[in-house]
């Protein structure tokens, strides 16, 4: 009993409180709006929507899965498996399309691949003038930008498990006389198995959440539903029924994706580290490699790269480049430097407590601050948007509740870096400083702090960036005159302005690069 | 040695410099400047930019422009109240004004200037919204593909021998929702759930969030024909002049329903605190040179009856349009949602 009263009487308790009320109570007005629906609201849905939007969402899922499984696994197979001039840049290369946001990549795909575009035009060269290719607005075309955008997940994962896999369980089955196909099929695939499948959640839960790609690739799921009921309908209702369908999908691949991470752990093996050996071919097996990733890199990164900085060479884009192109430069920067800030503040003290003191009652704050690996962007805003119209409708269209729905969306992205970041100082530390007589204050601001400041970095440049990426949030809750560079790029790609959308475009990625280093070498899981 | 001197405190200084930033970038939106109007716009930004920067020009007013979805923004008035920052709303479509207007949030205007420039069957009763410009649903049809012959009324384009031909708009668009309002005002709803229906079919996949990206389909030939409001056809044509498409006036031939227009207008909100301001820029929109700037730039038809519309474009007096009051599309507005989803439109 007077524990309880101890824990909630300090202050840190009551802000890691307040702060996981903040991030579930959105949720939870969303979950009302959509449960205390029109039973008649729920059955027209039924009947109209819901099963094409399932069927959509979960179909593309599950393509974008398949085509990401293959090229992440044999990607990191080559790198990690076998030896070729040029081999370590390629590694790192392979990583590159992670600063692409989806939305860049599906509009030059819907450039490219359009009709009457330059891949058609190449292929009536091949087959007849007139002959079609499939259309990027469609299905295919959204798997195909989907799988190019993540696949690097599925590559990463699967790299790092078959680095740290003892080679020896492979030695055995090699000297017992296995052939090296079905060593690969019968040992090296299954080790691989928790890690691949944590890629392909990881995989999944993005397409299903992601909304920039959709949209202007015109494929309906239900994340773009969702934006579409907000923007097209005076209530709110069937945004919300989506949205909690939308939030119960995500749930069950966020938790396959948890499940499987865990039970990697069984899989790590002890003994001494020793690098696998790497296979030579020929030259004839280099350039098949080479020309392999060449292919997955250029059309990932290096083709949509070097078409934007064609375009924003261009005297339409030149002319966009004014005052006004600045403004939304210092928006986006502001935004995401605010939403940072604000997500490491309330990060802190949530993960900090959830380290320190990891009761059911901390540790539950903790996972709450998850809920926003569930929330896609327009369920973000539409949650944050039904709770200050019910409790605060004075902040409506302020710059603070675009900031709140970062917060909520991102902080799982920040609180990925700080959990580990703290649980590796030793509570030693802290207890000898405090032994030595420094007092509480004190021994944060001389031990704690200084430890934890690379992780608080990197927490902070990883929400900083998503924030600058986000589309849907900002598009439905952007204040007046707060226009960003993803708002640009989203609004001039979808009417096909190709040239005027690429400086914004290019500007992103560039951004992004950097940090994408940074990620790569800490905790890219966020990407 | 000067450097690792100096470090710490030159960091300490410019994340000074950025906190102050910041809080200062927070803040400066919310000081209102005297001579600077907030407008929430529905329209496509390319399209009022340049009438809203020429009003600049002429009175040193600034303007701060959110370009959104109508809908979007009349949600957003509506739940702002009354700390909203915006003193107009620009839409494109006249059902969302009249439904902002019985939402009380315009502010019934008594100004001469409108009621000389504007006829009234395109204001509001009290004159809460103002008609700026007039536009119709048009058939865009590829002049390769199509004989202007094949199709006479809206409805044709049900008929399954158009499959795979046709582009529409998304159901999202309130221009869509305002034209399926007239139909069924005019048709019933049976009738215009058959239309609608034949539309899906053959439409399939080929539904466009922006009228921009159904014409360019059209004269690239990836469809036949599209439903557009008229102007994104002669703006087309005003860039690439051999372009293979024309624009087409359904629902013409005798009995036939006519053409289905609607307006883009202007309101001022009830709340503003540049009333004066905001009267300014009405008045200018209204009179010669502001109708003159939307007949020009973006092709459509202005509603001051002095004003002439671009040579281009079909003269409209040669054709007819469907008799539908304006004020009446926001009642339509929400049975024809249902309708709209009943049939399950994307």
């Amino acid at each position: 009993m007077s524990t309880i009263r101890q824990q909630l009487a300090s202050p840190l308790q009551l802000l890691a409180l307040a702060t996981a009320g903040l991030i579930l109570l959105p949720l939870g007005y969303v979950t009302a709006q959509a449960l205390s629906a029109d039973p008649a609201v729920w059955i027209r849905l039924w009947s109209t929507r819901i099963p094409e939007l399932l069927f959509n969402t979960v179909s593309l899922a599950a393509s974008v899965a398949v085509v990401t499984l293959f090229l992440g696994v044999s990607t990191a197979w080559l790198v990690s498996r076998t030896e070729f001039p040029g081999r370590r840049m390629w590694e790192g290369a392979l990583v590159l399309p992670l600063a692409m946001p989806t939305y860049v990549l599906a509009y030059v795909y819907s450039y490219l691949l359009g009709f009457d575009g330059p891949v058609e035009h190449l292929w009536q060269l091949l087959a007849g003038p007139q002959a079609r290719i499939f259309s990027p607005h469609s299905y295919w075309g959204a798997t195909l930008v989907m799988a190019l955008d993540t696949f690097p997940f599925v590559y990463l994962l699967s790299r790092s498990a078959l680095l740290s896999m003892n080679v020896s369980f492979e030695e055995v089955a090699r000297a017992s006389g296995a052939s090296r196909l079905s060593t690969l099929w019968r040992v090296t695939l299954p080790l691989m198995r928790p890690s691949i499948a944590a890629g392909l959640a990881l995989v999944i839960l993005y397409v299903v959440s992601d909304f920039g790609a959709v949209s202007l690739l015109r494929y309906q799921t239900l994340t773009y539903a969702v934006f579409q009921q907000m923007t097209g309908r005076s209530d709110n209702t069937a945004a919300s029924i989506l949205s909690l369908l939308l939030v119960a999908l995500a749930l069950i691949f966020l938790i396959t994706e948890r499940w499987f991470r865990q039970r990697s752990r069984f899989y790590q093996t002890t003994g001494r580290y020793r690098a696998p050996q790497r296979q030579q071919y020929g030259w004839l097996g280099t350039v098949a490699i080479t020309s392999y990733l060449g292919l997955i890199v250029a059309a990932a990164f290096v083709l949509p790269a070097s078409l934007l900085i064609q375009w924003s060479l261009s005297p339409e884009a030149q002319a966009t480049l004014d005052r006004r192109f600045f403004g939304f430069i210092w928006n986006s920067g502001l935004l995401a430097a605010s939403a940072a800030t604000g997500g490491v503040l309330i990060g802190l003290p949530l993960a900090y407590l959830a380290s320190r003191r990891p009761t059911l009652l901390n540790v539950g704050c903790l996972q709450a601050a998850y809920a926003g690996y569930v929330l896609p962007g327009p369920v973000a805003a539409l949650a944050v948007l039904v709770l200050f119209t019910q409790l605060a409708p004075v902040f409506y269209g302020s710059v603070l509740i675009l900031i709140v729905a970062y917060v909520i969306h991102f902080l799982p992205a920040g609180l990925q870096s700080l959990e580990p970041a703290l649980q590796q100082i030793s509570p030693n530390l802290e207890e000898v400083s405090r032994t030595l007589g420094f007092g509480m204050r004190a021994t944060w601001r001389r031990v704690t702090l200084p430890l934890i400041r690379n992780g608080f970095v990197v927490a902070w440049v990883l929400m900083f960036l998503q924030t600058m990426k986000e589309l849907p949030a900002t598009l439905l809750l952007r204040p007046v005159g707060f226009d960003t560079l993803a708002i640009r790029v989203w609004m001039e790609a979808s009417e096909e302005y190709f040239q005027l959308a690429a400086p914004a475009a290019l500007l992103i990625v560039l951004l992004s690069l950097p940090a994408l280093a940074l990620l790569v070498s800490k905790d890219w899981r966020a990407a | 040695m000067f450097f690792t001197c100096s470090l710490p405190t030159l960091r300490r200084a410019i994340l000074a410099g950025l906190m102050f930033a910041v809080v200062v970038g927070l803040l400066a939106p919310c000081a209102q400047a005297a001579d600077k109007l907030t407008i929430y716009s529905g329209r496509g930004e390319r399209l009022i930019k340049p009438v809203l920067d020429a009003f600049t020009a002429s009175t040193g007013i600034q303007i701060e422009l959110l370009s959104s979805g109508t809908t979007e923004l009349v949600n957003r008035l509506k739940a702002e109240g009354n700390h909203t920052s915006a003193d107009l709303l620009i839409t494109n479509d006249a059902g969302s004004l009249e439904l902002a207007r019985t939402a009380g949030l315009l502010r019934p205007l008594n100004m001469r200037e409108v009621e000389r420039a504007i006829p009234a069957q395109f204001r509001a009763p009290d004159n809460a919204w103002v008609g700026l410009s007039g536009r119709f649903w048009a058939v865009v049809y590829n002049t390769s593909l199509v004989k202007p012959d094949q199709v006479k009324s809206l409805l044709d384009l049900a008929d399954p021998k158009w499959k795979d031909k046709i582009a529409i708009p998304n159901s999202g668009s309130e221009y869509l929702q305002a034209g399926v309002s007239v139909i069924r005002a005019i048709h019933g709803d049976e009738k215009t759930r058959q239309f609608l229906q034949g539309l899906k079919a053959n439409a399939d996949g080929q539904v466009y969030q922006k009228s921009s990206q159904i014409v360019d389909a059209v004269a690239k030939g990836q469809v036949a024909l599209g439903i557009v409001n008229h102007y994104y056809i002669y703006r087309h044509l005003a860039t690439q002049p051999n372009a293979p498409i024309a624009a087409l006036m359904p629902d013409q031939f005798e009995g036939g329903m006519g053409a289905i227009m609607n307006v883009a207008g202007v309101g001022i909100i009830k709340s503003t605190k540049h009333l004066e301001s905001a009267k300014l820029l009405v008045e200018f929109l209204v009179a010669h040179a502001g109708q003159k700037l939307f007949a020009d730039l973006d092709k459509e038809y202005p509603l001051h009856p002095d004003v002439k519309a671009d040579p281009a474009l079909v003269e409209r007096k040669s054709f007819r349009a469907a008799l539908v009051p304006l004020t009446k599309l926001a009642e339509l507005r929400e049975p024809t949602l249902t309708l709209i989803e009943q049939v399950g439109l994307r």
